[in-house]
This record gives structure tokens, sequence and C-alpha cells, in this order.
């Protein structure tokens, strides 16, 4: 104790013998405190307070130090907003991420209202629902599926069967972009296996897959009737016939 | 658009559109899925820009159509009224093109099309030697049609075949004339149309229907999307023709959903056909009414078939159903539905159009009219090939294909896709007609031809083949869904390099057991690859299983590598 009185410093902060002593008395009051929440403290007490009533302030601070007494209620208080501060952010957190989950929620309901206002919510127009949820989600959301199923009075496993059944529904979410490789007969002809063996390199996923950064789909399909293009990747929809590993890889890290 | 009450509103709008068109020069665009992928939708627009540019817009029409089916030159730009055929366009050649060509009239040698073995350039697209074999009465059309114009279609005498059978024919008259002309389905069964139309017409019930199965699910078939796309009114007309003569009150057109340019223009033909009152109520003030509905489906392969594409369309999944009872008589909804293929509904306008002598003066004995043949695989000349049936495989693959590439030997023609067959080199006289394969094993299927030259393995196309079946098949029935899986994990042993005596005998036996037990066509067919490459490499086979060794190199041999 005496060794940190005669201290001009406190972490490496010029402090007068006044000042050190107060400090020393404050670290003191709180006990477990390290120097840093110490001079924080401090700081925090001397900015409530105007100059006149700094000196004021230190002065009861020692006084009240001196009879012994409690005069850290505001730190007490200052741990209970701490406290509550966190839970409030907590709580903020957990708030956003209702909000988000809500606001997609809400999302695919209205996407999927219009969808059935578009087909007079006919439920022999079911399959052409679903495509329409495919094409504006590149997926199926699971939200949709069950809003569907109510809305139209069609039991869920039914709506199921049908996303279950097409390899062209996807209940997982798609990457950014869909590659994929023809494997129709013509291509198989002209050397489609090794092409696809290219793309999976490159990309380094396997037909079916996604890419852990959500970049890339990669898929095979039975001919889109561009057999003079023979072997064919389609890359969002483009066509391109035959590339090498050195074009396939152009053209992936042209799709940001 | 005032709608068409008589054939008189009809031809009068017909005189319009042709006096309208008179002195202007059309530049056709083939733009088709084959013809974008190779960037036409850019030269179509450089072509409208730099048309506007040099001040010919008054004087010059931009048309896009669909395929006309040269698929390996695309794009392809033809002139008229000269026929100038310009290959291979690319939008950097447009402004020659518009300067020269449609300012001066002036050809552009150099993008003419070069015939490989003469190295002569040939100027018109009727003189390419892969046209002039061929007789194109059903796809011919298509480069004079921009594919959203309905005008284009009834300028060039559009719908006055569905004028002539409505207004004087009766629906017996129809059929009649269907019936005699002998017009077969061309989407794979091979059934006479007529019988189909008369047992749909005879079937019971106030309700029928009728179907265009656009659905093409066949690997490299690609004739119905072309014609659907280039020509869909002709497909339109035929349908109401049809649905006339079996009184069908509601049509639908069943698609593929990942085809989005042909959906949008046959939304669009409908909504035109719609405006001139070609469909809805009393159609041309017949009586008559129709409507058509666009029904997109997902595609798989098993949705072709009839009785699960009409589970499809009531909404849901489609698995094929037994038919004790044909779909002519319960089909959709349980009531008598009409389904045929694009290409044989747009062989009926024709048909009507031309009449029945015309169109049985085309073809062999029993099969008649036209067939379109998609060429693809190891063939110079990619494309849509419409011949007269009775055109021999060997006419096709070398007069119109232009022969294997790089000089190789052709070593097999495989027909009708995977439910097809294979037909060896030796049996390339054959006729295209449907009897005549069906009895060789190659059953025409919806007319796609791939050509196999000799580097490719009979033995592992078999298996891809399998491969794709086994994945299309639907689940339902056990002797299709566990059998064709057997096979194929045979097929993969042998492709390995791990196959073992008697798996030419187990697949022989388990083919035999699908074909009888499965429910639909799928099944009943699935073993075709297995088959009929036995029957006709069964030496690949045999080197594959007792010698571990894939004559073409394709199969990668796991078995072998080790033992180097």
């Amino acid at each position: 104790m005496a060794k940190k009185k005669t201290k001009s410093t406190f972490i490496g902060i010029k402090a007068t013998p006044e000042q050190a002593a107060l400090l020393a008395k404050l670290q003191e009051q709180l006990k477990s405190g390290t120097k840093t929440e110490v001079l924080l403290k401090g700081l925090e007490l001397l900015a409530q307070l105007s100059p006149d009533e700094t000196t004021a302030a230190l002065e009861t601070l020692s006084a009240d130090m001196a009879s012994g007494s409690q005069p850290a209620t505001s730190l007490e208080l200052a741990r209970l907003e701490a406290e509550a501060q966190q839970y409030r952010n907590v709580l903020q957190q957990t708030k956003n991420k209702t909000e988000g989950v809500m606001r997609q929620v809400i999302k695919q309901i209205s996407q999927t209202d219009k969808i059935l206002a578009h087909y007079g919510s006919d439920s022999s127009e079911l399959v052409q629902m679903i495509i329409d949820i495919q094409h504006e989600n590149h997926w199926l959301p699971k939200e949709a599926l069950v809003w569907l199923s109510q809305k139209l009075d069609v039991p869920l496993n039914q709506v199921y069967q049908i996303a279950t059944f097409y390899k062209a529904f996807s209940l997982v979410p798609k990457g950014k972009h869909s590659v994929s490789v023809c494997m129709g007969s013509a291509c198989q002809v002209r050397g489609a296996p090794a092409l696809l063996d290219r793309v999976t390199e490159v990309l380094k996923i396997a037909p079916g897959e996604t890419s852990p950064d959500m970049r890339f789909s990669l898929d095979t399909e039975n001919c889109p009737g561009c057999c003079a293009l023979a072997p064919l990747m389609v890359v969002d929809g483009i066509y391109y016939c035959n590339p090498s590993a050195k074009e396939i890889k152009q053209i992936m890290a042209a799709c940001k | 658009m005032p709608k068409l009450k008589s054939a008189a509103d009809l031809a009068k709008l017909r005189q319009e559109i042709q006096s309208q068109a008179k002195g202007k020069k059309v530049v056709s665009v083939t733009n088709g899925a084959d013809g974008r992928a190779r960037g036409s939708q850019e030269v179509v627009q450089a072509l409208v820009k730099e048309i506007e540019k040099q001040g010919l817009k008054d004087k010059v029409r931009v048309k896009s159509t669909g395929c006309h089916g040269f698929c390996e030159k695309e794009p392809i730009v033809i002139i008229f009224p000269e026929e100038i055929c310009y290959v291979e366009v690319k939008p950097a050649d447009v402004p020659e093109i518009v300067s020269a060509t449609l300012a001066q009239g002036k050809t552009i040698e150099r993008l003419l099309y070069q015939d490989p073995n003469t190295g002569k350039r040939i100027s018109k697209e009727s003189e390419i030697p892969f046209y002039k074999a061929q007789n194109r009465v059903v796809l011919g059309n298509n480069r004079f049609i921009d594919m959203e114009s309905i005008d284009d279609y009834i300028a060039l005498g559009g719908y006055s075949a569905l004028a002539k059978a409505l207004l004087e024919m009766t629906p017996e008259d129809v059929l009649t004339q269907i019936k005699e002309s002998n017009l077969k389905g061309r989407g794979g069964g091979g059934f006479p149309a007529g019988r189909k139309w008369e047992t749909t017409r005879n079937a019971p019930g106030k309700i029928k229907y009728a179907i265009v199965n656009a659905h093409e699910g066949e690997p490299g078939a690609f004739m119905d999307r072309a014609i659907l796309l280039g020509n869909p009114h002709s497909v339109l007309e035929g349908l109401i023709i049809g649905a006339y003569a079996i009184g069908a009150s509601q049509g639908y057109i069943y698609l593929r959903h990942d085809s989005p340019q042909t959906i949008d223009v046959v939304n669009k033909a409908l909504t035109q056909a719609e405006k001139y009152g070609l469909l809805g109520k009393n159609i041309l003030g017949s009586g008559f009414d129709f409507n058509v509905e666009l029904h997109r489906d997902i595609g798989i392969f098993v949705s072709g078939e009839s009785t699960a594409l009409m589970t499809s369309i009531e909404g849901s999944v489609p698995e094929p159903r037994p038919k004790y009872i044909h779909t002519s008589v319960s089909g959709i909804h349980q009531r008598p539905t009409n389904l045929n293929n694009v290409e044989t509904w747009a062989n009926v306008p024709l048909i009507i159009g031309k009449g029945v002598a015309w169109f049985t003066g085309i073809g062999t004995e029993v099969s008649k009219g036209t067939k379109i043949i998609s060429l693809a695989g190891n063939i110079n000349n990619t494309g849509l090939v419409e011949v007269p049936m009775g055109v021999t495989l060997r006419e096709l693959v070398y007069d119109i294909g232009g022969g294997i590439p790089d000089k190789k030997k052709l070593k097999a023609v495989y027909v009708g896709g995977p439910l097809g067959g294979c037909l060896p080199e030796s049996q390339l006289d054959l006729k295209v007609d449907f009897d005549e394969l069906w009895e060789a094993g190659a059953p025409i299927g919806a007319g796609s031809m791939i050509v196999m030259d000799e580097t490719n393995c009979m033995v592992n196309f078999a298996r891809y083949f399998l491969n794709f079946l086994a994945d299309e098949s639907c689940g339902k029935c056990i002797p299709c869904r566990e059998g064709v899986y057997q096979m194929l994990k045979i097929m993969n042993r042998i492709c390995q390099g791990e196959g073992r005596d008697g798996d030419i005998e187990l697949l022989e036996e388990i083919s035999a057991v699908v074909m009888d037990a499965s429910l639909c066509a799928l099944g009943q067919t699935a073993p075709n690859p297995i088959t009929g490459t036995i029957k006709h490499f069964r030496k690949e086979y045999e080197a594959h299983i007792e010698q571990k060794r894939c004559p073409t190199g394709v199969c990668q041999m796991l078995a072998t590598v080790g033992r180097g």
C-alpha cells in the first residue's frame, strides 16, 4: 500500500500524490478491480461532475473513505446497468433474429399468396405453383410448402410427394450460380463424362452439390436440345461447347 | 384486332398482310435454342440497329425465326426474296450484310456455306446438300415465320385448313380423312392417329380433352421444340382441327418448364389466336368452341407417358397407371382424352389443307408422310432432318449428315433414344419406317438418331442409357425400379472390369422379366439398350468380361489398373 502511495504514475498516467491516493483508495474500495477499471471509474466520476463539484466530490469521497462507509453505490448501479445492457443486447439479437425469420416467413407467405392468386387457388395446379416457388427462390423453403398445403387444403405429404419426386426441385438452398453439364446421349457420345470430370475438378463439388460459399451448384441434365454444341456445359443459362479446364476456370472466375 | 367471323374474314386478313409485306426484303435469323447458344440474339439486335442506322427500316423486315434444322452452322441469316443464305454469322458481320447485301444486293462470298467436299460456295439455302435431300413439309415454313407472329403464318396460308375443316366438313369427314391418310403417331408409339381420335370421339361423356404432348424427354431429340418454337400455329391449328373431329372442348399443351423461350412463344401464340377469334367461342362463325391451356411440367422422362402425363395435368406426380382402359376413353378426370405428339398435330393441317392423296403420296407402303429426325452424335452435320419415310439410314448419315468427322469409321446408329435400339453398320440400308425399324429391334421412337463411331464403347453407352432409365424410373412398379437398378449394377461392374462369367446371361434373364412385368412402356422397353447391344456387339461384352479390357479404351478398368 505504502509503495503505491509514493508512486507518481498510475498505469502510466501522471498523477499528483492526492490523485494517486484517491485512486488507491478507490481501488481498495473496488477490491477485485483492476487498475484500468479503477482509473475508468475515477474518470467516470469526474465526468459526471462540473469542475467545482469535482473538488467537492473528491473531498466527499476522501471523507467517505476515511469514515469507512460504502460510497460506491454508483458502482453497483453501473454493474446493474451493464448487466441490463447485456440482457438488452441479447434480447435485441433474439428480436432481430426472430424478426428476420418472421420477415422471411412473411415474404415467403406473401410470395406464395401471389402464386396462389395467380392460379386461383386451384389445387390441380399444385405442380405449377411449386415450379413457380422453385423459380422464385431457386429452392423450396419449408414455409412456402406448408402455407401451400394449408391454403389449398392439400395434405402436406402430398405437397412433399411432388417436391421430392422431381430432381429439378431442391429442398435445400442452391448456390448463386447454377452450373450444369448435359448428359444427353449426343453429349455422351462426344465426351460428356470427361467434361463433367473437368467441371468437378474445377468446382471441387460433385453433381448435386453446392459449394460451401454458396456460389455454385453443380447438376447434370438430360438434353436441352442443342446437340450441335455437344458436349455442353450450361452456366446460368449460357451455353458453352466443350470448354477446356482452363476455360472452365475463366468462366467460373467471371461469375461474381 | 378484329375477330374473324368467317372464311372470308380470314382471306381478307391474309390479303392485307400480304399486301403490306409486298416489296419488302426479309432477313430471317435462326434464333432457336441452338442459335441463341451461339449468339443469334445478338445478331438479331445488331441487324435491327444497323438497318435503322443505314435508313433501310421501311424496306427491310427482320424476322427472328425458329430452327431451320442446320444446327451445326447457326446462326444462319437468310435474305429473301433472293434466298441468300449466310452461315455462322457473327454480330461483327452485320454492318457488311446490311450495306452490301441489303442495300446493294451484293453477295458476301466468305459468309456463304462452303461444301466441304467440293470447296464450292453455295448461295441458296435450298441448294445446300444438307437440305437438298430433305422434304421439309413440316419444318420448311420455319424460315418464313417470325416466332411471335401469327400474321406470318396466316400469310403463308395458315388457318385455311381450319376454316376448311370447320366450315366445309363435318367432324366425321375430318376423322375419315385422317384415318385414310394413315397418319401415325410421331411421338414413339406409331399408333394410327385416326383410330385414336375415333375411340375418343365414340367414348361416352360430354366433356372431352385434346392434348399436345410437347414434353420431349428423350435425350438427343429436339424436333418438337423446333416445331413448337418455329411454327407454333401449325400445331395449334392441328389441335383445333383434331378437337373438332373428336368433339373436345378443352385442349392442353404440355410443355417442359425448363424451356422459357418456348413457353413464352406458345403463350403469345395462344393470345394472338384468341384475339383473332381462332380460339374461344364460335371459332370462325362455325359454332365450335374450343379453349387451350398451357401446362408446364418438370422435364422428367416418364412424364411423357400418356397416363403419367394426364395424372400430372390433374395436379399429382406423374406416375403411370395400368392401361386396361385406354386414356382415349378415360383420361384426365376419367374423361375421354386424346393425346398426340407435336409433330403429329403439325401434320394435321397439311393433310386437311393439301388433301389425303398428297400426304399418302409421300413415304412408304405402310408409313406415310415425312419424319423429322434429330441427327446428332459423331456426325458432321448435327441437326434436324425432315425426310420422307423410306429414306435409308445410309442416306441420312452420309448424304444429309455429311458422314463421320475426322474420317473415322461408323460403328452404329442408335435409333429412338433410351427406349430404342442400336443398328450396326451392316444394317444401314434399313429404311426409316415405323414397321421396318421396329422389326429390326430399333423402334424409331420420337426420331432421335445418335451416330457412334469406332471410338465409342457400346457397352458403356448401354450402361449410360440404363443409368438414365434407373434415374428416371418413377418407382411405382417393382420390375422396373428394381430390375433396371440391378441391371445397372451388373453393367457398372462390367465397365469397371469386374464382370463375371454368366453376366450376359443374367442380364438377358432380368431383361426378359422387366419387359414382361413392368407397368408402362418405360419399364417394358427399358432393357432395350442392353438386349440390342448384346445382340449386335456381344464380342465387346465378352472382351469386357473375359479379358477385362475395353476395346475402345472408354471404360476405366479399375481391376486391371493395379496389375499394370
